[in-house]
């Protein structure tokens, strides 16, 4: 070696380093926060959690005592109307671009499209089902907020069902359109049955963003003191009533946020973990 | 059977077999690429006819279509005929999903559908006939032992046919394929994803099936289209350029090329 390619080496060994340094400080940066917000929804949090949480109502003001029991309920109703609605079209839409829209421009440009809602603002989505749903029916009610999330919904649903589609192998399609079934069939009981892990991965993905969304619940299915299974009327949901109790003086309203946002982000962390556990094992099945 | 079906040439190891699919002036086009050149052709039935030629020259293309496979690929078009028991199965008339009933086919890569291994076998059957549950049984039975792999599997039937291995698979997939009752059957490359004794078995099992169905099989492996098949054709270029008795093919050939090709001069 002679001085010149050793100084060179040194040069690079430097420049590795000093990547890595930065590399390492960027990761430690972003994970303090992190792990700073983690801690403070858990500590304080887990101090609220008591079995009244899921048993008792909503307390009006000054707020001490009850629970969030109307506002889980409400979530769960609310979620369910948003899957309801947007995972068969999802599915179907998704089915579509890759079985019959793979490589024509109509498929391209709503593919662009669906990218676009898929970033949408939530609150856009709330406005359009307010003017949509809310103002003509004259109150707000839990299927206008169901239908806010569905929009949310929808475009998840349908780029998971797309790209997962598409990563079964064409061989597949061969195999099963060389039996002489018709390919609506092939897709539905074959494509989709393969694909179906994917699939379900991506409704989970879709629930754990809905689960959070605050804004596109505010003109949609706003809030409720009480007990309501009509889907006709107003409901409560836990993140709007976070949104209201954190914004609230009283610190028994502040208490109950805290715990109801530890269940969220509880939620969302098992509904990732149930993902992720679903892709892998499907992995291991396609090998 | 009709005259027309009746081989006259008689280029065939059994002078008076008949030709089960009449090839005549077919080009491929795959966009504005030509793969395909005026093919002309006779596959005789229930004997074995064996594809062979260098890569990329149209042996598997020949293949697909004789199930109009190529057909889901919207840039892909077939020019000519291709006669089945006397009727055009190129003719945009002819019922696509028939065809594919009595034209079986099976894949390089063994694709076992996500279900279990009875269901893999029945799900073609239910949806071209209403068997009763015993009857489809039987019929699941009588084709996992065409394929012999009844012994392997009858008492793993609830299982998931992903559960079984490459070998297996493949026997799967070709008593998926002959469940169907098929005239014809189709195999693009069957072994070539398969060790020794995997390969060994289907080629044994090809032996068997042609009592039954006339089988059509592309091969890059010269020494089993040899051991396997009656009747062989060279292509390249996607020509025919040669096509007769494997005995024949193999041992004096007409063709120079041929005879190149064989001994391992270019391909």
């Amino acid at each position: 070696m002679n001085a010149g390619s050793v100084s060179r080496y040194r040069h690079r060994r430097l420049a590795n380093a000093m990547a890595l340094l930065l590399g390492t400080l960027a990761t430690l940066f972003g994970l303090f926060w992190l792990v700073w917000i983690l801690w403070v929804t858990v500590s304080r949090g887990l101090a609220a959690i008591s079995p009244a949480l899921f048993t008792q109502l909503t307390p009006p003001p000054p707020g001490n005592g009850g629970g969030l029991a109307n506002a889980f309920i409400g979530s769960l109703e609310v979620n369910v109307i948003a899957l309801l609605a947007g995972t068969p079209v999802g599915i179907g839409a998704g089915m579509w671009l890759a079985e019959y829209a793979q490589r024509n421009a109509l498929g391209t440009i709503i593919r662009f499209l669906n990218d676009i809602l898929l970033s949408a603002p939530s609150i856009v989505l709330g406005l359009f089902v307010y003017a949509l749903v809310v103002r003509p029916l004259g109150h707000f009610s839990a299927l206008a907020g169901g239908l806010a999330l569905a929009l949310i919904v929808l475009p998840v649903v349908v780029r998971t069902t797309d790209e997962m589609l598409r990563l079964v192998p064409s061989t597949m399609r061969e195999a099963a359109l060389s039996l002489g079934v018709p390919q609506w069939k092939v897709i539905l009981q074959i494509l989709l049955r393969s694909a179906r892990a994917g699939v379900v991965t991506g409704i989970l993905l879709a629930l754990a963003r809905i689960s959070g969304e605050t804004a596109p619940l505010l003109f949609t299915s706003l809030n409720n003191q009480y007990w309501n299974h009509d889907p006709l009327k107003p409901i409560a949901t836990v993140p709007v009533v976070i949104f209201q109790f954190a914004m609230s003086p009283f610190s028994g309203w502040h208490a109950l946020a805290w715990a109801g946002a530890l269940v969220v982000t509880l939620l969302v962390f098992v509904l990732g973990l149930l993902s992720r556990l679903l892709l892998a094992r499907s992995k291991v099945i396609h090998d | 059977m009709t005259d027309a079906d009746l081989q006259s040439a008689g280029h065939g190891r059994d002078a008076a077999a008949a030709s089960k699919l009449r090839v005549r002036g077919l080009d491929f086009f795959y966009g504005a690429t030509q793969t395909l050149r005026n093919i002309d052709m006779d596959v005789p039935e229930r004997q074995v006819t064996a594809i062979i030629g260098p890569s990329g020259c149209g042996k598997s293309t020949l293949l697909r279509v004789f199930n109009r496979i190529y057909a889901i690929y919207p840039k892909q078009e077939a020019r000519g005929e291709v006669l089945m028991d006397g009727e055009n199965i190129l003719d945009a008339r002819y019922p696509l999903n028939r065809l594919r009933s009595k034209v079986g086919m099976v894949f390089q890569k063994p694709v076992p559908f996500p279900m279990s291994i009875y269901e893999n076998i029945a799900y073609g059957i239910r949806h071209h006939e209403r068997l009763a549950k015993a009857k489809m049984d039987a019929r699941v039975e009588q084709a996992l032992r065409q394929a012999v792999l009844w012994d392997e599997v009858k008492d793993k039937l609830k299982q998931s046919a992903l559960s079984l291995s490459g070998g297996q698979q493949q026997r799967l997939c070709i008593a998926r394929a002959v469940a169907l009752k098929p005239d014809v059957l189709l195999l693009d490359e069957p072994t070539s994803a398969l060790d020794p004794i995997a390969t060994g078995r289907i080629e044994q099992l090809v032996e068997e099936l042609k009592c039954d169905f006339t089988i059509v099989i592309v091969t890059h492996n010269m020494q089993q289209a040899a051991r396997v098949s009656d009747q062989t054709a060279f292509m390249y270029m996607g020509e025919l350029i040669e096509f007769g008795d494997t005995e024949k093919i193999f041992t004096k050939p007409d063709r120079k090329q041929t005879e190149d090709y064989i001994t391992g001069r270019f391909g």
